[in-house]
């Protein structure tokens, strides 16, 4: 197993979702491609100073 | 030119003129929709009988001298995640309740039922407004009436189907991150994402809850105009629902967009290497026509675009997962292939990674502001590329591509999908016109300036001969 098969698989166990063997291989795409977007957003320094709304209104 | 591909405004006037009745509309409506969706799979379940006793009590009030105004007796399709009285909401999933809003109308389709409309039935939707179509659970596969082997896109497929191929003369979609511009662009005709509140959603499956809106489809600008100032308006059963005056939409589109400044976002929109040389021809040479209307256009810089895709998409499927989770966990297998690993992504962020992508939500939408400070108006390609092959869609594909709609659900703003042309393969494109808050007017305006001297809008997909053909 790799590392990210590993943490996959604790994410799963944690979160109660038994997929088909069938679903693993997407998973885990999905899984890499949801940190990589994570960690996108992470490097826009500028958002770390805003305070999201409670509920978002369509105002700007 | 036959009923079945009249607009709404011109079957408005001609039910009113005597040319014609909302029961010859809706029959041969449903005679079209009986031969063409079960290889088009726009809808779900017709509701034939229904529809043809609200055109005949459409058709009696008018000759009474009662006019409830266009929408009378016109025939349309609601997407079957949004309640509906004569159907029941399946949402193309097993996993919904049977009973939910069962009997009821959405607040939107009472609004519309109202005003005289004529509901042909309930439109195939992506399963729960998000996964791919699942030949294994019993829902119609919806195919593109331009070239069945393409996508009708989604998630509000059906709706896109029937209008294009005239199983409808309008109807519903709704939109998170793309659902009623995709279907519309890839389809060949017009759809509106509305600002977030401005049609109230209840009624509505709900997918990502600060980012759907429901929105209008049909041919033209126009037609989406008749069908929005029904369907806007607060309602206190949505909490999100904005009380803001609904304007007449359809009187202020006056063609007149002489002084109009459109803003053309780049890098993104325009630069990616993803984007088809087509497509971009297609958007810019609509824009230039527009200039020749009087409009002023130039390019302007809006970074982070690609981050702002991406936190549309954590945003939406954390907030699925939150609607699914428990399903999730008990009755996976009941999920189709694609919708199940799809929803799951929302157990991959953390709840720093969902604040981050809120966060960055409101820089954007301060950034967007700011450029909204100069402009009237954006505009951008509807997609990077024309419908792609549908047996090349994937969900780890679908991730992986450029969007250009997913950002204005981020920010709540109105944008429109307009047909600007086709491929070369025949698939048509589609110019999105991106707007300020509640300025639905204003978006609705340029795309119908545009539809004043084009017909791309008018054009009808060879259906026959490819059904016939496949």
């Amino acid at each position: 197993m790799t590392g990210d098969d590993q943490k996959l698989d604790v994410v799963l166990e944690i979160c109660g979702i038994s997929p088909l063997p069938q679903d693993k291989e997407i998973m885990l795409k999905n899984f890499v491609t949801a940190r990589e977007q994570a960690a996108l957003l992470w490097g826009v320094a500028e958002a770390r100073y805003e305070e999201p709304g409670l509920i978002f209104s369509a105002k700007l | 030119m036959s009923e079945k591909y009249l607009t709404i405004a011109d079957a408005a006037v001609a039910m009113r003129d005597g040319t014609t009745t909302s029961v010859a509309i809706t029959q041969e409506i449903l005679d079209r929709t009986a031969t063409l969706n079960p290889a088009l799979g726009a809808y779900v379940e017709v509701t034939a009988d229904a529809a043809l006793e609200q055109a005949a009590a459409a058709d009696a009030a008018l000759a009474d001298g009662i006019d409830h105004g266009p929408l009378q007796g016109i025939p349309l399709a609601i997407k079957d995640i949004i309640a509906m009285r004569e159907a029941p909401t399946t949402a193309n999933s097993r996993v919904l309740d049977p009973e939910w809003g069962k009997g009821t109308d959405a607040p939107v389709v009472a609004r519309l039922r109202a005003a005289g409309a004529v509901f042909v039935g309930k439109a195939t939707t992506s399963e729960f407004a998000l996964g791919l179509p699942d030949p294994d659970k019993g829902f119609p596969i919806p195919h593109n009436p331009w070239n069945v082997a393409h996508t009708p896109a989604g998630s509000s497929s059906g709706t896109g189907v029937a209008v294009s191929a005239g199983l409808a003369l309008g109807g519903l979609g709704t939109d998170t991150g793309g659902s009623v511009r995709g279907p519309a662009s890839v389809n060949g005709h017009t759809g509106l994402k509305v600002t977030f509140g401005r049609v109230p959603k209840s009624g509505v499956v709900p997918l990502g809850f600060s980012l759907d809106s429901i929105g209008p489809m049909a041919r033209s600008a126009y037609d989406c105009a008749l069908l929005l100032e029904v369907m806007a308006g607060y309602d206190a059963s949505d909490p999100n629902a904005a009380d803001v005056p609904v304007p007449k939409y359809s009187e202020l589109l006056s063609g007149d967009i002489a002084g109009l400044e459109i803003g053309l976002p780049i890098p993104y929109f325009f630069e990616h290497e993803k984007l088809d040389p087509e497509m971009k021809e297609a958007v810019l040479g609509a824009v230039k026509q527009l200039v020749d209307l009087g409009a002023r256009s130039e390019e302007f810089e809006l970074p982070y675009a690609n981050e702002a895709k991406d936190a549309n998409h954590i945003i939406m499927v954390a907030e699925a997962y939150a609607y699914h989770r428990n399903d999730l966990v008990n009755r996976w297998t009941d999920y189709g292939y694609a919708t199940r690993p799809t929803l799951a992504r929302g157990a991959f962020y953390t709840a720093g990674d969902v604040a981050q992508a809120q966060r960055f939500r409101m820089m954007w939408s301060r950034l967007v502001a700011r450029a909204f400070e100069k402009y009237d108006v954006m505009i951008t390609p509807s997609a990077p590329a024309p419908a792609e092959k549908a047996s090349e869609m994937t969900v780890s594909r679908r991730l992986l591509t450029p969007n250009y709609t997913g950002h204005w659900n981020l920010t709540g703003l109105p944008a429109v999908a307009v047909p600007v042309g086709f491929s070369t393969a025949g698939l048509p494109l589609s110019m999105q016109v991106i707007g300020k808050p509640f300025a639905e007017a204003t978006v609705l305006k340029v795309a119908d300036a545009l539809q004043r001297i084009t017909d791309w809008h008018l054009a009808v997909p060879p259906v026959e001969a490819l059904v016939a053909a496949a």
